[in-house]
């Protein structure tokens, strides 16, 4: 990983800011725009910074480089963007895509894209990459100009349809029921995470109801009244409380959310896999028909309906002049075919060894990823369980000098 | 032998419960989610002289009547630094079912050792149940209208709802039953009282209460405060202000109720969507390899916190709720209890009017109207008494009662700590490598 990208410069995603301006419709529209900021990592003496590039882009854009990165490189499991609309919300955060919380934490998975491609061994020394957090203007041109376009469409296609592929390398038809599975499985967790979420939020918050009691309470004491005045307090600081650790553990569901759009990404590569494996089926069988076709003309015989045999036996037999005519050009069709057959052959190969070595890679970055995830879920858990300790060990003292 | 520590006069001892019971029995074993019947309970049984002993460890022989005079020297001069010396002591527990052909109900042993003079004997054992307390509250408003009576538990339970026999209801009854007679233990005039002793100490109550009634109405005195509908002129201002206090009390307490049922509730709703989340971790680990352990770990630990949490919110339910419906119930019963007060000064305030306007000569005051007097004077100075005494005890229970509260979510963190705490190293172990 030497010469990956990260290592070399420094890329952040500092600001995000609304904007208002006219679309591809020209309709006037409100978006935000985030601004990206690179800088060269050099062995820096003292008080010498390295100047700050930046330039804004927004989501529309990061969507097109992601579009051309997958269509380009369709062996790579490519890192997903951060959701485009708030799902898997809990009744505080708000559905809307211009609230400032759920800005904040698109601003923050935008420059984890950015990083997760910058480390990426292959992906990073993409040159629409490099221009996408280096060349402000004519970017877009700059990757239409690659015509992955054409490719994105067909690929679309081949994506959402359904065929069967003959003989499937065992490995990435596992591998894909795995994807299938994964997405599940954390779109489950998700739900319910938020669900959870939403009821602890209910519970601590209703502890501050005790705060204003307490006070009343305490006003028509004499020796109770401080301690509960005090003890109240707590119960308010209680009450609070629950909004820094809810915000936090919104970060530890983003890392779970990215998990599942990988795994989207890693169904893709499957599906390519396959598509090529069809591809090359349908190549081989076709090739197969086509010798046959050519054996039959030559020796006569008919051994397949075609209707071509057919009109020719209702309007009489070809010429030999026109037989030989067909045979030589079924014969430069089956020399074609077998070229292209070895050259998909290579390619399918190809594919299958540099998908699995990414495939191998991620696995290793996702299992690496999520289990700091799961400590730093263990880890929020217990700071949120000393802050409970401390605030009830306070009321106690409180209600003790009642 | 000064030094050492002295009880709450609101909980009571604790030292009874160590001291070994002429009765003790195998009783925990039959105290299982059912309980089991026991016949012919109607008569408590008689004391066994097994190891009988006094809450300052002397044993006792229960043989010789003189020995309860020598024990009585010994207790005398086991004197309290404020002088103070406890003389009786009630327990209530061993709750036990009886299925009988009418009904089915549930009587509790009430546990007595004293060395007061006004009992036979220095120890009794009779079972009681609801329907007796609620008896000896009547007889003791009755008897002691001018004193603040403890209230019991709630009456009814609304059936279908509450299961009346289940462990828990039964065992919140009981520690209010136990509370209630160590209440009118500590209570110079009531633990006196006629009714209460006979509660202790009868071996057939029932018996008891019939000819009580019958006495009654052969006395013809009513020892009832009739509530003439005198109306009261000026109330004094300590006992204005007394019910000003109640008033906002009693409201107070149910806004806390309120909030501890919305709390408990709360943690019900949060508890149902922790048990759905916990094994969504494990069904997670089945998919993976390496993250398997990690992800069933934390599937575990979700586990652990929602006992803890159930444990929780049983505790709040069981021992934090009963005690401030209780203290409401107690306030309604003060309330009237100066209701009472205010009739008694408005039937005296308007006897002396009614005297005053005759316009005689008697410098004297007639008799009733001196007797109503008394009343008054009395009625204010048990009140004040009681009213002192209550502030005390309440501000004792309801330290006791929130430290409770403290103390119980301390612990539930605290489970839930070393539950999270204990997964750290699993989760960043490193395999061994494939």
């Amino acid at each position: 990983m030497e010469d990956c990208l990260a290592k070399k410069m420094e890329i952040t995603v500092s600001e995000a800011e609304k904007r208002t301006g006219k679309n591809a419709m020209n309709i006037q529209e409100t978006y935000t725009a985030y601004l990206i900021e690179t800088r060269a990592v050099e062995s820096q003496s003292e008080g010498q910074c390295a100047p700050v590039d930046s330039l804004w882009r927004r989501y529309s854009e990061f969507e097109l480089l992601r579009n051309y990165l997958s269509v380009t490189y369709p062996h790579i499991v490519v890192p997903p963007l951060p959701e485009k609309r708030a799902d898997f919300v809990w009744h505080k955060l708000s559905a809307d895509n211009m609230d400032p919380d759920f800005v904040e934490r698109r601003r923050i998975g935008l420059e984890n894209f950015l990083l997760r491609v910058a480390s990426h061994p292959v992906l990073c020394q993409d040159k629409v990459f490099y221009s996408f957090l280096t060349q402000e203007g004519g970017w877009k041109d700059m990757v239409n100009e690659t015509g992955f376009q054409l490719k994105a469409d067909s690929r679309l296609k081949a994506l959402n349809a359904t065929f069967r592929v003959k003989n499937p390398d065992k490995r990435f038809t596992e591998l894909k029921h795995y994807s299938d599975e994964l997405q599940s499985v954390i779109s489950h967790l998700l739900r319910v995470r938020a669900r959870v979420a939403d009821r602890l939020y209910g519970v601590y918050k209703v502890h501050g109801n005790y705060g204003r009691v307490f006070s009343e309470w305490s006003a028509i004491e004499k020796e109770m009244g401080d301690g509960l005045q005090s003890a109240g307090h707590h119960m308010d600081v209680y009450a609070a409380s629950i909004d820094d650790i809810l915000e936090e553990e919104e970060h530890y569901a983003d890392l779970l959310k990215e998990y599942l759009f990988y795994a989207e990404a890693l169904r893709a590569v499957c599906r390519k896999h396959e598509l090529m494996q069809y591809d090359l089926e349908m190549a081989a069988q076709d090739l197969t028909s086509k010798k046959q076709q050519c054996e039959e003309l030559a020796t006569g015989t008919v051994r397949t309906f075609s209707l071509k045999g057919m009109t020719s036996k209702l309007f009489g037999q070809e010429t030999a002049e026109q037989r030989e005519a067909k045979i030589k050009i079924l014969e430069e069709q089956i020399q074609e075919g077998e070229e292209q057959l070895k050259s998909k052959n290579l390619e399918g190969r190809d594919f299958v060894k540099s998908a699995w070595a990414d495939i191998e890679r991620f696995k290793e970055q996702k299992n690496h990823d999520l289990k700091e995830a799961l400590i730093s879920y263990a880890v929020l858990q217990i700071s949120m369980c000393k802050k409970g300790i401390q605030v009830w060990t306070n009321a106690k003292e409180c209600f003790s000098k009642m | 032998a000064a030094g050492a520590p002295k009880p709450l006069p609101s909980s009571g001892p604790k030292s009874l419960r160590e001291m070994p019971h002429p009765l003790a029995t195998s009783s925990s074993e039959e105290m299982g989610p059912a309980l089991t019947p026991s016949p012919d309970l109607l008569l408590p049984r008689s004391i066994a002289d097994k190891d009988l002993g006094l809450p300052n460890g002397t044993p006792v022989d229960t043989s010789s009547p003189a020995s309860s005079s020598s024990l009585l020297n010994r207790l005398q001069l086991d004197d309290d630094l404020d002088g103070e010396t406890r003389d009786l002591f009630v327990t209530v527990d061993d709750p036990k079912k009886h299925v009988c052909t009418m009904e089915t109900y549930i009587t509790y042993r009430v546990t007595t050792k004293t060395t007061r003079a006004e009992f036979d004997l220095p120890e009794y054992s009779v079972r009681r149940r609801y329907q007796d307390f609620d008896w000896l509250r009547n007889k003791l408003e009755e008897s002691q209208p001018t004193h603040l009576i403890p209230p019991l538990p709630e009456k009814f339970v609304v059936k279908g709802v509450v299961d009346r026999f289940s462990e828990e209801f039964v065992e919140t009854r009981r520690k209010a039953l136990d509370k209630f007679l160590k209440r009118i233990t500590d209570h110079p005039v009531l633990s006196f009282n006629e009714h209460f002793n006979v509660f202790l100490t009868a071996k057939d109550l029932n018996a008891y209460k019939k000819q009580g009634m019958a006495l009654l109405s052969k006395m013809g005195e009513s020892v009832k405060y009739v509530t003439g509908g005198y109306k009261l002129r000026s109330r004094p201002l300590e006992f204005a202000a007394i019910g000003e206090y109640l008033d906002t009390f009693s409201l107070k307490l149910g806004t806390i109720d309120r909030i501890a049922q919305r709390i408990i509730k709360e943690q019900l709703e949060y508890l149902v969507e922790l048990r759905e989340y916990g094994p969504v971790y494990s069904t997670w680990g089945g998919l993976e390899v390496e993250l398997s352990e990690p992800l069933e770990g934390v599937s575990a630990c979700i586990g652990n916190c929602c006992t803890a949490l159930e444990e929780l919110s049983e505790d709040m339910t069981e021992d934090f709720l009963p005690v401030l419906r209780e203290y409401i119930l107690y306030s309604e019963s003060m309330k009237n209890v100066l209701k009472k007060r205010d009739q008694v000064q408005a039937e005296y305030e308007a006897k002396l009017e009614a005297v005053a306007l005759k316009k005689e000569d008697r410098p004297k005051v007639p008799a009733d109207v001196e007797k109503c007097q008394d009343r008054v004077e009395c009625f204010n100075a048990d009140l004040k008494a009681d009213m002192e005494r209550w502030q005390n005890n309440k501000r004792q229970d309801f330290r006791q009662l929130l430290m409770g509260m403290a103390d119980k979510n301390i612990q539930y963190y605290e489970k839930c700590l070393t539950a999270w705490e204990s997964i750290i190293p699993l989760l960043q172990d490193k395999p061994e490598t494939k």
